[in-house]
């Protein structure tokens, strides 16, 4: 990690307190944002993820300054930012629809920040070359917006967003546009970028995957609020709620009764009687009736007499792997993936009764 | 035998017919008064051969020479001055909810076009007529004021029509970039807003220059545009001259409406 | 919140001007009128600033020079009524003729009914007198029509057209016919043609296609066309006054009248606050039946 900061002594880049953002008033008023308290860290990739409508764009545009918060406070580096307009904040944009100015050259549009801030013109030159490198457009620096493709155009908007080097670079939905294949590339390159200027990125997505790979930590949003914050694997292992284990991957869901607890692990009884230990979130249930979550590649197929049994109701074939659906005694269905080997025969039939399993601890205690 | 034809499900039996009508209706009037404008005869029905005689005559009328420069001069000034604050008005009503007051503002933006002229014409005259009394003043600002605000809904509209089309998250982009709200304006927002400018303008200018009824109650003694004038001459045995006059102001205005059409279209290529 | 107290004063500030020149030169005069409407009128025009509601009872009835007794003004309420009369038959003429032409033009290849459309608008953008001007020299007694016909033989003497109310409503048409094509246009572009299709292929005939598909569909450009018709229609000046020739006056000329030198200047402003609130439940109708629409879209 670079400037020699450990992770939780990291410097703090954004401090997010108690923010709140109801649109209109009276009977149409319409609450975005519910008591958001966020850190985001210098030099961090770090994503907002969240459905449409989950609050997640008015957070980013609440940091960017088009957003003005109800309520709460917002500091860059301890300075309350909700008071300047968001051409004196320190931070810049890359909009969903790339916002380029269409009666502009590409290296206008890049050089527009400098140019606004006064920047000499000669300084101005260097930075636009600079970027256009970075970015791998030096060649359509004087092409209009208009005559170049999506991919480059997305090119463009991050280097313009890039070129007055902000302290931090928002992201809303930028890959959105693309298709499959340059999404791909773009982040990856989008992750070069970061580790190559070290500017921090809040990062806006709805898509799980692009969530997962790209960030350094991720929060995940609902209904204006903020349900988990914590790094990709931390998330996707430990879901703390049934809509984040259930938005971020797949999952199966279980009943089960809290035995006893300690720490961080519970036992838990199965509705089969059996008992097993499971990892519990943070102020979560610490008895009673609760639900359990279990990715479907950390459950195994088994002969009858398992944590769980039941009947196989349907196989459903892949390509790189294979999913059970087992219905369980209760009558819910419980998927299991199971990673495909090459040439091998399919050792189960539907209709016959099977046992899941699943180890200790890779089951998750749900806060609902 | 004949194939018989598609059945096309547009067809509507005798509508085309009627519509071909309606054009012919539209436009026959109006050929029919510039054809007659070239006529070397006094006549407006008989022709007498082609001649330019009917505009040397009203380009040598005196009076049609005032009544074309004080159109000239109220139209210019008048689309000037409606299209600045037009411009200040759809800037600050478009892309905007609701806020306080706004069904007043737009009720007065519209008035012009929703109340009826004569109205507004004998309103004028009331009011401009205590306005001369008290002042003394009886120029030509009256009617500048006056055509400005009937122009402003026509300058209005094609300016707000291209603000609300236009991306919002230009500005915010420009805005993003440091660009404090002047600077956004005249560097991002101005210069998109351009065609929707000049479109008002020309509107308003066509709209100020076929003026009649307000013209006519709210002018001081003297002060004819070439509408009032005409309406004036239509009393009197009518010439050629009048369709020749006629022929000038359809040319400008229809030449300002196609550019004005087209500007409109610029926006949505 | 300081930057909601920022845009409500930028807000402000912009509209001043446009509202400075609008309160000067629109809306302040109309409540002057109103003020006008309820004193008494001054021996050589103008006012006397003592309060009076006679001009209102002008508007209906009069007063016998002689003894006292109260009528109907009769000479007010023909007016009245042939304004009505005439501005309805222009609407429903406009909407004859204009509703076939809206759906001819709704129904030409997409690249040409721009070009269809402007020339519908075109006229309506040029000067409103030049226009009544030229209905006039076809019309009069020696005009194309009427010298045509008798250079043919077909009629000895001129057809007197022109001073007739045949002439204002035909001037009122032709010059107000744009104004029903351009909304029916509207909904007809928006119309889906599948759903003619639909019809046709549970058994409609054409006539029952029109009747009971195309114009419930486009019923709200119908309404809109026939408002924005009828209300400058009822409060025309130049076109009555053109082809009427002071025999076939109109709301508009009657209040003109009013203010000339020795007339009654708060009867022509008692005349114009009628007028306008005619207009204005005409408006009204307008806006409530526009939104009832938009209301069963959502």
């Amino acid at each position: 990690m670079p400037r020699g900061e450990s992770s939780d002594g990291a410097r703090r880049m954004i401090n997010i307190v108690a923010l709140s953002k109801t649109f209109g008033s009276g009977a149409t008023a319409f609450t975005a944002l519910t008591d958001i308290n966020i850190t985001i860290r210098e030099n961090e990739f770090f994503t907002l993820l969240g459905p449409s409508g989950c609050g997640k764009t008015t957070l980013l545009r609440s940091i960017a300054g088009f957003v003005d918060p109800s309520s709460g406070s917002l500091t860059i580096h301890g300075d309350d930012i909700l008071s300047k307009p968001p051409y004196a904040r320190p931070v810049n944009t890359v909009f969903q629809n790339y916002a380029l100015f269409p009666h502009m050259t590409v290296a206008e549009n890049i050089g527009f920040g400098l140019e606004m801030l006064d920047r000499p013109k000669s300084e101005i030159r260097s930075v636009v070359g600079e970027m256009l490198e970075l970015v791998q457009m030096t060649e359509m620096a004087d092409r209009m917006t208009s005559q170049i493709s999506g991919g480059q155009q997305q090119r463009v908007a991050l280097a313009r967003a890039l070129a007055p080097k902000p302290e931090v670079l928002l992201l809303d939905e930028p890959l959105s546009a693309l298709d499959f294949k340059l999404r791909k590339e773009m982040q990856i390159e989008l992750k070069r970028l970061q580790s190559e200027t070290g500017i921090t990125f809040v990062f806006v997505t709805h898509d799980q995957e692009e969530a997962l790979t790209m960030s350094d930590r991720i929060a995940v949003m609902n209904k204006g609020r903020i349900l988990q914050v914590g790094g990709p694997k931390d998330i996707y292992d430990h879901p703390a709620e049934r809509f984040v284990a259930d938005f971020i991957g797949d999952t199966n869901f279980v009943t089960a009764e809290i035995q006893s607890l300690e720490g961080d692990t519970a036992l838990v009884r199965l509705p089969s009687g059996r008992q097993i230990a499971a990892r519990s979130a943070p102020d979560g249930a610490v008895s009673g009736p609760v639900t359990i979550a279990v990715r479907p590649e950390h459950a195994t197929l088994e002969a009858q007499g398992a944590l769980l049994d039941g009947l196989l109701k349907n196989i459903v074939y892949f390509g790189t792997d294979t999913h059970y659906h087992v219905m369980t005694q209760d009558g819910s269905t419980f998927v299991i993936r199971r990673q495909n080997q090459p040439d091998a025969a399919e050792d189960h039939k539907v209709g016959e009764q099977v046992g899941i399993s699943f180890n200790p601890g890779v089951a998750q205690v749900l806060r609902d | 035998m004949t194939k018989p034809r598609a059945f096309d499900v547009r067809r509507q039996s005798g509508f085309a017919f009627v519509a071909l009508c309606c054009f012919v209706l539209l436009y026959l009037p109006i050929i029919l008064l510039v054809v007659f404008s070239f006529n070397a005869g006094q006549s407006i029905a008989i022709w007498e051969g082609f001649s330019w005689r009917w505009y040397v005559s009203a380009w040598q009328n005196e009076k049609v020479q005032d009544a074309t420069v004080l159109s000239l001069i109220i139209a210019t000034c008048a689309s000037l001055v409606a299209t600045s604050v037009a411009v200040m008005a759809a800037l600050a009503t478009t892309r905007t909810g609701t806020f306080r007051g706004s069904a007043l503002v737009f009720g007065m933006i519209n008035q012009p076009l929703m109340i009826p002229e004569i109205v507004t014409a004998v309103a004028l005259l009331i009011f401009f007529a205590m306005v001369k009394v008290a002042t003394g003043y009886t120029g030509l600002w009256y009617l500048i004021i006056a055509h400005s605000a009937f122009c402003i809904p026509f300058a209005y509209m094609p300016i707000r029509a291209r603000l609300q089309g236009m991306d919002l998250s230009l500005e915010q982009a420009a805005a993003d970039l440091y660009g404090t709200p002047w600077r956004v304006f005249r560097m991002v927002t101005l210069p998109q807003l351009w065609p929707g400018v000049l479109a008002g303008a020309m509107l308003a200018f066509v709209i100020s220059l076929d003026n009649v009824i307000i013209t006519e109650f709210a002018k001081s003694a003297g002060q004819d545009t070439l509408p009032t004038y005409m309406l004036g001459q239509l009393r009197r045995v009518v010439t050629p001259e009048i369709n020749a006059i006629s022929t000038v102001l359809l040319a400008i205005s229809v030449a300002l409406v196609v550019a004005f059409y087209l500007l409109s279209k610029s926006k949505k290529q | 919140m300081p930057n909601g107290v920022r845009t409500a004063r930028r807000r402000w500030l912009l509209l001043t001007p446009a509202l400075v020149i609008l309160l000067f030169a629109a809306t302040g005069p109309l409540l002057i009128v109103l003020v006008y409407s309820f004193l008494t009128p001054g021996d050589y025009g103008g006012v006397v600033w003592t309060f009076s509601t006679d001009a209102w009872f002008n508007v209906v009835v009069e007063r016998d020079f002689f003894d006292d007794t109260l009528s109907f003004a009769d000479a007010h309420l023909s007016i009245f009524w042939r304004s009505v009369k005439l501005s309805l038959v222009t609407t429903l003429v406009a909407f004859i003729v204009g509703f076939p032409t809206a759906y001819f033009i709704a129904t030409r290849p997409r690249e040409t009914r721009d070009m269809w459309m402007l020339l519908i608008m075109v006229p309506f953008w040029t000067n409103l007198l030049i226009r009544t001007f030229a209905v006039m020299e076809i019309i009069r007694n020696e005009g194309v029509i009427n010298t045509g016909l008798i250079q043919l033989g077909i009629i000895d003497a001129p057809i007197q057209m022109l001073f007739t109310e045949f002439a204002v409503t035909l001037g009122m048409v032709y010059v107000y016919l744009p104004l029903m094509v351009l909304p029916i246009y509207a909904s007809m572009e928006r119309m889906d043609f599948s759903l003619i299709e639909a019809g046709y292929d549970l058994y409609a005939s054409r006539w029952r296609i029109l009747r009971k598909v195309i114009f419930p569909l486009v019923k709200p450009g119908v309404v809109a066309g026939s408002i924005l018709v009828f209300v400058p229609a009822l409060g025309a000046y130049v076109t009555p006054r053109v082809l009427g020739g002071g025999k076939q006056l109109m709301l508009g000329n009657l209040i003109e009248l009013q203010f000339g030198q020795g007339r009654n200047w708060p009867l022509g402003a008692a005349l114009s606050i009628s007028l306008l609130a005619i207009v204005m439940v005409a408006l009204f109708v307008y806006v409530r039946s526009a939104g009832t629409q938009e209301g069963r879209h959502d």
